[in-house]
């Protein structure tokens, strides 16, 4: 039987897919129109149209803007990891050249400025439940622009500095004087957590905040009792920065006469943005335009309302001029929402035959010094037990305050950490208990036949065809004739390893999204739209799919977005989600503008709706050579019927489960630990493509991020001194395209039941194996060392240390 | 980056002319560690005197026994030079090895050397090819040009002209390059000289920064072969550790570094 879920403020989920019916009963005629559309574009690898613009330096990204009269920030920040702030005198830096304006986090409480009302708890009906021990609402830290009390993390905004010339406000920055009472600290996740640490608020003495228990825990206890072997082990999936090209940036302005604000700032989405923003200054929402155009990549950290915003924002209304704040690389290094950080325990009860009976999990999230989001601990809480039938389990979630830069969702938010730990567990397993490693997974993974499946903890899985996708990935990456590679490699001195890991994510993200469509008399379509792309390619596969609906060429379709003053709602790029939504409404709002275009030609042609087709861009009246083309109807109806335009709003809450499974083959150099990526194959079930040439270009970045974390990227902490080590390129070791190998990726379409157009999501699949796969391959390649385990990043130090030691190196 | 003044001098009179005639000045060449310093607001010299555009300071000569390269010469450079190609391979072999593109068309052999950064290649090559440092004052062996971590026998003032290295019978340069910055965590360059005595220098890895090893010159002056090094280390007390590397793991790769410049005499192997 499965095990219901069980959380302490239970919510009883009734998941449409457990609900079957007919599918015409879901259908508007509408929809049917987009089911029966020709997919003329859709699913061709048409080349990026922004890609002109983007290499040749037309981008127009936030620094890109400057305005009249324009003056510059600079943000005096925390040299401590924990201190009270005793005073702040601020009469030298206002007395320095140029310096216009000096504000601290008394102003800001005398200003009545509220903190960012960043609501970190995931709260749709399809996420975790995440409560404090006593199961109430969880105090998650206010997030005001500047602290009145202390500092949390070294770096945090402590006072901003405005003046004419950005080297200005630096020298004034400098002669900001804080008397600090530096206080006690505690960066570690594990220690943060243990009693006695030091307290980061008042409010949570323990500073964990979060505690919640979910799944079955009877059931649990009950085949951990009857199983026949336990394997049991404890993973550190360590904290990695985004490292976005583009640092983030902001200018601000406030026009007196309107009482309106402009904030120019990329992100992952500037509705969110404006709405935050707008409560944080206490303002309608109406009185603040955002504008968010290119975006130099994203990966989660821009999607959370950073201080540097409001701050520009707030001193432009006070110097009544427009207020400009760009990071340095350190500034983003010390100061960008950072990622993961997860310490989990897990354990795996076994029958004989090698049958997953049960699984418990103890996961500890270190959310830094507030909880801006809380999105990767959920995400990964209801995908505990991956790809595999595993009947019961038991979770144990916890979040914990630290003296450390806050985290946020971070490429594939909490599902590498999970799939790190249930992929690395079941190759544990296999070596600890004797079976071949593929061969226990295949034993356990979830048949089709099972679709859709409920998990442990609750998750219903859409689709997949997982044991498929399993042995496409293995033929596809030689793992048949690995052994004469490996003894090939051996005649040179260096070790082969090979490492596998199947994965299953989720896709939830923000449930509305709207689109406009209009048809302009130029002969163009335009398309407004709230998502947010950061190098994914929206321009183009957004615009593929009006114009396969529309039957014009993909050309003609232009994709209006970032600017809150045009597109009023809007969801923003997050967790997959855009493809998927902003797909299907265009779809709908495009269907709808047929529509009204079949009712315009009507009248035009003296008939009734119902006897007008459309084909190739133009109206027709049946058994008649009478035809309009849908530009010449929009330019002759304009004065008659208004534009030729539709708004269409849609809301989908069911998630989406993309899929698949990747294989690495390393090489180590013997003598010195060097590790080099041969191989690295992936199958991703994104559900329907639309274009295959993006989404291997997304599956490529993905990749390259979970490899990145694998290999070499940590945001290292001095435990002696609360200081971050890695505060540049000198110390923060990013993939290269030396060191990554060309990779072998095929898509698989398992057409999604939960949305009309049948898509999961991509990209993000580059990333969630991708941390298990390469430390599987490389525990492969020293396993004649004795080698069980090893801690990422898997540095030529830390590998060196495991050859010598034979046990987990640190 | 504080407020500074720039000056780009043509003649090495006027270079020092300047230096000497203004209130906090410095060198620069090709910025590499001074820009980032300066823009972290690390350092404040109030002139930045730019010695690129001084002739005398550019160009190649290779000679039947020696290469002189003019301190302002680029790594691209030197890493193209069929000349020095085909006199020190391994030279030309670590100026490709530096950094990346963009580095090696801004960076400057004078640069390197005048910096004595612990992690720099071109130490390691100046020490192994007892090569001549000329200023424009003196002339300064290689043995007693390097004193110590970003330290040198260079006064104030004193502008670094041109190095002159002896081409070896053979030699070949092995580095380890750290993960993130790319620059040595560990590389040895290794030359036989025409006279038969053996040179070996460490660069990346010594807490003084570049150090000859002269165990290692020892074993191999019997037998210039890896397996005269077998069994051979180095204290780990004198190297260097951090988060990347601890000092015993940068002493195992000095050895194997070491080892590997001798398999790859007339040649670089860079991992």
């Amino acid at each position: 039987m499965k095990s219901p879920l069980q959380t302490i403020a239970p919510d009883v989920i009734m998941h449409p897919l457990k609900q079957p019916k007919p599918e015409s009963a879901e259908l508007s005629p509408e929809m049917k129109l987009v089911r029966e559309a020709l997919f003329k574009h859709v699913g061709k690898p048409i080349p990026r149209k922004e890609d002109g613009r983007l290499i040749t330096g037309k981008g127009r990204f936030s620094d890109d803007f400057s305005l009249p009269g324009q003056t510059y920030a600079a943000i005096v920040r925390s040299p401590y990891p924990h201190a009270r702030i005793l005073g702040i005198d601020k009469s030298e830096a206002l007395a320095s050249e140029g310096v216009l304006l000096v504000l601290t986090g008394e102003d800001i409480l005398a200003d009545d400025i509220k903190p960012i009302p960043h609501n970190p708890v995931p709260s749709t009906n399809f996420d975790m439940k995440l409560r404090a021990k006593d199961g109430s609402h969880a105090f998650t830290g206010p997030h005001y622009l500047l602290p009145s009390d202390k500092a949390r993390h070294v770096g945090e905004a402590v006072a901003i500095v405005v003046a004419e010339t950005a080297a200005q406000a630096a020298d004034g920055a400098e002669k900001v004087v804080i008397d600090w009472e530096e206080l006690p600290y505690v960066t570690d996740t594990a220690k943060a957590a243990a009693p006695g640490a030091p307290t980061i608020w008042d409010e949570v003495p323990d500073n964990v905040f979060i505690d919640t228990t979910f799944g079955d825990k009877e059931g649990t206890d009950a085949a951990f009792a009857r199983a026949d072997h336990v394997v049991k082990a404890e993973f550190h999936i360590q904290r990695v920065t985004g490292v976005t090209m583009e640092p983030r940036s902001s200018l601000g302005s406030y026009d007196p006469e309107t009482g309106r604000y402009t904030l120019y700032a990329g992100s992952g989405g500037a509705v969110r943005q404006k709405n935050e923003l707008s409560k944080v200054l206490g303002i309608e929402p109406k009185d603040l335009r955002v504008l968010s155009f290119d975006v130099g990549g994203n990966f989660g950290t821009r999607n959370r309302v950073y201080v540097e915003f409001g701050l520009v924002l707030w001193a432009s209304a006070k110097i009544g001029r427009p207020v400009k704040y760009t990071a340095t690389r350190s500034e983003s290094f010390l100061t960008d929402y950072q990622g993961r950080d997860l310490v989990t325990k897990v354990e795996l009860a076994i029958r004989k035959d090698g049958k997953f009976l049960a699984m418990r999990a103890d996961n500890l999230s270190n959310v830094g010094g507030r909880a801006v989001s809380l999105s990767p601990l959920s995400k990964g809480s209801g995908l505990i037990t991956g790809s595999y039938d595993i009947p019961y389990a038991t979770l144990r979630a916890r979040a914990v305050f630290s003296n450390t830069m806050c985290t946020q969702a971070y490429r594939s938010s909490g599902r590498p950490e999970v799939t790190y730990a249930i992929e690395r567990l079941v190759e544990l397993a296999a070596d600890q208990l004797g079976f071949d490693k593929l061969e226990l997974r295949r034993m356990n993974l979830i048949p089709p036949s099972a679709m859709p499946y409920t998990n442990a903890v609750g998750s219903v899985y859409d689709s997949g065809e997982y044991e498929k996708n399993m042995d496409r990935a293995l033929e596809l990456s030689g793992w048949a004739t690995f052994d004469a590679r490996k003894a090939e490699a051996a005649t040179r001195g260096k070790l082969l390893g090979r490492g596998f890991a199947n994965y299953v994510e989720s896709s939830i993200g923000t449930p509305k999204e709207r689109a406009e469509i209009e048809i302009k008399d130029d002969g163009n379509i335009e398309v407004v739209i709230g998502t947010q792309p950061s190098g994914q390619g929206h321009e183009t596969s957004f615009a593929q799919v009006v114009a396969d609906m529309i039957q014009v060429p993909v050309e003609k379709v232009w994709i209006v977005l970032g600017d809150t003053d045009i597109v009023s709602v809007g969801g923003g790029s997050h967790s997959g989600r855009s493809m998927r939504h902003a797909g299907t409404v265009m779809a709908m709002a495009s269907a709808g503008l047929l529509a009204e275009g079949r009712k315009r030609a009507a009248e035009l042609l003296g008939s009734t709706a119902d006897r007008i087709d459309f084909e190739g861009g133009v109206f027709k009246l049946r058994n008649s050579n009478r035809t309009i083309d849908i530009f010449e109807l929009g330019r002759r109806t304009r004065e008659s019927h208004g534009p030729l335009r539709v708004v269409k709003d849609n809301e989908m809450h069911t998630p989406v489960f993309p899929n698949g499974a990747a294989v690495c083959e390393v090489e180590i150099d013997r003598d010195t630990g060097h590790v080099q990526i041969v191989r690295y194959t992936t199958i991703d079930d994104v559900g329907r493509c639309i274009n295959p040439l993006i989404v291997h270009g997304q599956t490529h970045g993905g990749i390259a991020q979970g490899v990145g974390q694998a290999m070499w990227e940590l945001c290292a902490i001095d435990q002696n001194s609360g200081q971050p080590l890695a505060g540049s390129f000198m110390d923060y070791g990013l993939p290269r395209s030396d060191t990554m190998p060309s990779f072998k990726c095929e898509i698989a379409e398992v057409i999604s039941p939960t949305n009309p157009l049948g898509i999961k999501a991509g990209g993000e699949g580059g990333t969630t194996p991708a941390l298990a796969t390469v430390v599987n391959a490389v525990v492969d390649a020293l396993s004649e060392f004795g080698v069980k385990d090893i801690q990422m990043p898997v540095t030529p130090a830390n590998v060196w240390r495991a050859m010598n030691s034979g046990r987990k190196a640190s | 980056m504080y407020a500074t003044t720039y000056h780009k001098p043509k003649t090495l009179s006027e270079a020092v002319s300047l230096y000497e005639n203004s209130e906090e000045p410095s060198y620069l060449s090709g910025g590499h560690t001074l820009i980032p310093t300066l823009k972290s607001r690390l350092a404040a010299p109030q002139h930045l005197i730019d010695v690129r555009a001084i002739p005398e300071l550019s160009g190649i000569e290779v000679t039947a026994d020696k290469v002189i390269i003019g301190s302002a010469t680029k790594h691209a450079v030197v890493a193209a030079s069929r000349e020095i190609k085909a006199a020190i391979p391994a030279l030309s072999g670590l100026a490709g090895s530096i950094g990346d593109v963009q580095v090696r068309h801004m960076g400057t052999i004078g640069g390197s050397t005048a910096n004595n950064d612990p992690a720099a290649d071109y130490p390691a090559a100046v020490l192994a090819l007892d090569a001549v440092v000329h200023t424009d004052r003196r002339a300064i062996p290689a043995g007693d040009y390097f004193q110590g971590l970003y330290t040198t026998a260079l006064e104030p003032g004193e502008i670094l002209a041109r190095v002159e290295f002896k081409i070896p019978e053979i030699a070949g340069y092995a580095k380890f390059r750290n993960p993130a910055s790319r620059y040595s965590m560990a590389a040895a360059f290794v030359a036989r000289h025409r006279d038969g005595h053996i040179r070996v220098a460490i660069t990346g890895a010594g807490n003084e920064g570049v150090f000859r090893w002269t165990e290692a010159e020892e074993r191999l002056t019997e037998n210039l072969s890896a397996e005269a090094l077998e069994g051979l280390t180095i204290d780990p007390s004198l190297m260097m550790g951090d988060m990347h590397a601890p000092a015993d793991y940068r002493a195992h790769l000095v050895a194997v570094m070491t080892r590997r410049a001798v398999q790859n005499l007339g040649g670089t192997h860079i991992l």
